[in-house]
């Protein structure tokens, strides 16, 4: 007993290790390479001074980078540890689902009848991760005719254009495909 | 690579005219929302790609596809904020006669 918990003890101090590693070289970098593209210069002093005010930054928002977990209490996500090779597929099958969206709204605004039965619909997805919640509701906000209108205790509450895109993200029976989506992202 | 740019421009246009004109059509707040939130999100996108494009693959372009970028994760942002005040001051949505 006494061993399987600190084995277990062990493992969660190096997962928040790692997590941490992520943060710390993450953040820099990506305020680095944001400030070359900004300068667009490669002097040696550009350079270094990009550095350090790259550094001092993530330095100051590292406090407010830790965020707590919405079902664990006392445990904490750090913001930039993400897994980016699979949100990176995500955001293409988002970017898809995006231009779908746009040509539905158009093909409705464009539609003299205007074929719209608007509509409120709600469905409850828990996620831990906070980025998670976000990610979600940004994409349901940006795919077919879907708005997220508030979310609160693991309830997105969605106001949909059509009765199509209310039945494509909240499904009578089981999940819509965006929620198990997100989820399978952050492996919950 | 002109003709590319060309496309992508007039495609831009396209989405932000339909954006435009769903928010005179629509009946209220909710559904009006949809229009702006969508369509401007593509326009822009589409047609900020179009100008990189057309510049050429150098720092301009990169700085032309950071502003895809932020505007992508700023504008959800945007028709959240707004449908969520609308929602919690208690704005009753539009709904079709009969249903």
């Amino acid at each position: 007993m006494l061993v399987q918990g600190g084995i277990s003890m062990i493992a969660k101090k190096n997962l928040a290790r790692e997590a941490q590693l992520k943060q710390l070289i993450v953040l820099p970098l990506a305020l680095f390479i944001f400030w070359i593209i900004l300068t667009g210069s490669f002097t040696t002093k550009s350079l270094i001074i990009g550095l350090m005010a790259a550094l001092i930054v993530s330095r100051l928002c590292s406090p407010i980078l830790y965020l707590p977990a919405a079902h664990t209490p006392g445990k904490s996500y750090a913001a930039f540890d993400l897994p980016y090779l699979k949100l990176f597929f995500y955001l293409f099958w988002l970017l898809g689902e995006l231009i779908k969206a746009n040509i539905q709204v158009a093909l409705i605004v464009l539609n003299p009848k205007m074929p719209i039965s608007p509509q409120v619909v709600t469905f409850k997805k828990p996620l831990d991760h906070p980025v998670a919640q976000t990610l979600l509701a940004k994409s349901i906000i940006l795919t077919p005719g879907t708005i997220t209108m508030d979310v609160g205790d693991d309830i997105y509450t969605i106001h949909a254009l059509t009765k199509d895109a209310a039945l494509s993200l909240a499904p009578l029976e089981g999940e819509g495909e965006m929620p198990v989506r997100v989820g399978r992202l952050f492996n919950e | 690579m002109t003709i590319v740019a060309l496309v992508l421009l007039f495609s831009g246009f396209f989405f932000i005219v339909v954006a435009a004109l769903g928010v005179i059509r629509f009946p209220d707040f909710y559904t009006r929302l949809h229009a702006a939130g969508k369509g401007d999100t593509l326009g822009i996108a589409l047609f900020v790609l179009g100008l990189a494009v057309y510049n050429g693959f150098n720092f301009v372009s990169l700085k032309l596809l950071l502003i895809v970028l932020f505007v992508f994760l700023a504008n959800p942002i945007g028709g959240h904020v707004l449908s969520r005040a609308a929602f919690r001051s208690g704005l009753k949505p539009w709904t079709k006669k009969g249903e």
